[in-house]
């Protein structure tokens, strides 16, 4: 009588495991105009996220390449995106290799740019598998997601898989990168000193500045991003963003793993990748470029300063671009002056979708 | 090392503290046979843990204070086997076995503390479908898509042994895991796991049945 009892509990026990693990990974595809539905891409070693939210009856797909390396998606869904572009369009928030929620065993050999350059192109065909091959892509670069969306547009026909590129603050460039961060330093580190603001932070900038004047080592350039990542909040005119803030709204929300977020970060962020990075540019590939392109840039990113953009401008032969200045944001436009940038966004994929 | 050595590793270990164990404590395996089961949750997110401990050394430590008072209290280690679940919406759901020594102190009064380091096999499963596409662009499910990890684990608790006093059983404990797995996107991943749980004592239940 025992062991039968036993056994019927054990039946129990593992019909019930395989339930929870068979509803969990079950295919569902949801066409509908507020949807939440989270799957994942497996590719070379890695597992990587997806988070589609909004309006997938659109057809209309924004894909988020997050900055970084290794910053993670989670951070871009934001209460004023959700209520302002996810009710007209779906934005798939994508977790990429070795970052956010992505998960996977040994996989740092595969962490270079032309593997990642792969996974977005295999991001957009899943996309189009799973809600239909008509969906109108657009593919959204922050920071070095701008590095890697110049990858994609460069590389082979990619570009023909979306409707329109849209840069955010980001880089295509990182040796020019440094050399813009450095002058917009000094130019405006010397009138901030002449304004008697933040006097003794300026100085310390510009002493580096001047004792390091090009052909930047990967030491010099992580030394000039910091004293860029300053700068901004020296800057009364920016709206100032709070990121651990942002975090603390959204984790418990969406069931972020954060030790999984943090630790792919520091990883990411350290990776012997890094060095390859640094000596990456694509301008010199833009001329194939013909896709509709938007490129937002805040007034004060010292990061990656607008003039990043202004040589995206000047060398794609996109027939249809256009680049807007944020006159109150530094790095990240998208949080810093939402309505500008949700505006934008939404204006520039219902002209081209 | 890889997956197959690293499973026999753990499976032999396991063995190895279980025969030594019994070289050390003749008699009936159940004579010194706990067996746990707890609610594992990490924060927010429900998990559940079975497990079984057999106990390999146990003493009673008396100290005199320097107020002349007497303090006792028994000292007790198991070696344990367990299996452990919890469920992360849209992250993953992780089963995890692992081989433990656990370090005990009970007063008399019946509260205990405890310590136990534990080292084990974790497996993951995605929290969401998952899809591979190929170099042509053709998509496909990946069933029960997820991965093995080396699981390293070591928790801090307290509680209280019902049978010290009361005569009954059992023991209800709260514990604190921090489990690390690894390699995790060639890294590590921490995960904080809080058990609040039962400690059932099969020796305890011979010795009262003996008396009838």
């Amino acid at each position: 009588m025992l062991s039968q009892n036993f056994k019927a509990m054990q039946r129990i026990i593992i019909g019930f495991l395989l339930f929870l693990l068979f509803s969990c990974q079950k295919e569902k595809i949801t066409i509908g105009t507020n949807v939440f539905e989270t799957f994942y891409l497996e590719n070379a070693g890695a597992s990587m996220r997806l988070l589609v939210e909004g309006n997938t009856a659109s057809h209309t797909f924004l894909i988020i390449v997050h900055g970084g390396p290794g910053t993670g998606s989670f951070v871009y869904d934001t209460q004023y995106i959700s209520q302002n572009i996810e009710n007209k369009y779906a934005v798939v928030f994508w977790d990429q290799r070795n970052a956010g929620a992505s998960q996977g065993n040994s996989n740092g050999n595969n962490l270079n740019l032309p593997q990642m350059t792969d996974d977005l192109k295999k991001v957009i065909e899943l996309i189009k598998y799973r809600y239909g091959q008509n969906s109108s892509v657009f593919i959204l670069g922050h920071s070095f997601g701008g590095l890697l969306t110049a990858s994609f547009m460069t590389t082979d026909q990619n570009q023909s898989m979306v409707k329109g590129w849209i840069m955010v603050d980001g880089s295509h460039n990182y040796p020019l990168n440094d050399t813009l961060t450095r002058l917009m330093l000094l130019k405006v580190g010397q009138q901030q000193i002449d304004s008697n603001k933040h006097v003794s932070d300026w100085q310390l900038i510009i002493s580096y500045c001047n004792a390091h004047p090009g052909n930047f080592t990967l030491k010099e350039s992580d030394q000039l991003e910091n004293y860029a990542e300053k700068a901004e909040t020296y800057i009364p005119e920016v709206n100032q963003f709070n990121l651990i803030a942002a975090m603390e709204a959204i984790s418990i929300e969406d069931d972020l793993p954060i030790t999984s977020i943090l630790f792919n970060y520091l990883y990411s962020g350290n990776a012997g990748f890094n060095a390859a990075l640094a000596k990456t540019q694509f301008s010199s590939l833009l001329y194939k470029v013909v896709t509709p392109t938007l490129l937002l840039y805040g007034e004060y990113d010292f990061i990656c300063p607008k003039e990043l953009g202004e040589d995206i401008l000047n060398r794609i032969t996109a027939a249809e671009k256009k680049m807007v200045i944020s006159p109150v944001s530094g790095h990240n436009l998208m949080f810093q002056d939402e309505v500008l940038f949700c505006n934008e966004v939404n204006d520039f994929i219902a002209k081209y979708r | 090392m890889n997956l197959r050595k690293f499973c026999l590793t753990i499976f032999l270990l396991t063995i190895v503290l279980y025969c030594f164990a019994r070289t050390d404590t003749p008699g009936r395996l159940s004579d010194s046979l706990n067996l746990k089961a707890s609610y594992n949750s990490s924060l927010i997110y429900p998990g559940a843990r079975l497990g079984a401990e057999y106990s390999v050394k146990s003493f009673k430590v008396v100290k005199t204070k320097k107020s002349g008072k007497m303090k006792d209290f028994d000292k007790e280690r198991f070696v344990s086997a367990n299996l452990g679940w919890y469920h992360h919406p849209y992250f993953h759901d992780n089963f995890y076995f692992t081989a433990g020594w656990t370090m005990r102190r009970t007063k008399s009064t019946g509260f205990f503390t405890e310590f136990s380091p534990e080292i084990g096999l974790s497996r993951t499963f995605l929290g969401g479908t998952t899809y591979k596409v190929d170099n042509n662009g053709n998509v496909s499910v990946v069933r029960l898509a997820g991965y093995y990890y080396a699981l390293l684990s070591i928790g801090g608790g307290v509680g209280y042994d019902f049978s010290k006093i009361r005569h009954k059983p059992f023991m209800l404990f709260y514990k604190f895991n921090l489990l690390s797995l690894y390699p995790y996107n060639s890294t590590i991943y921490l995960r904080p796991a809080m058990e609040i749980g039962v400690i059932y004592k099969l020796h305890f239940f011979h010795h009262v049945k003996s008396k009838f």
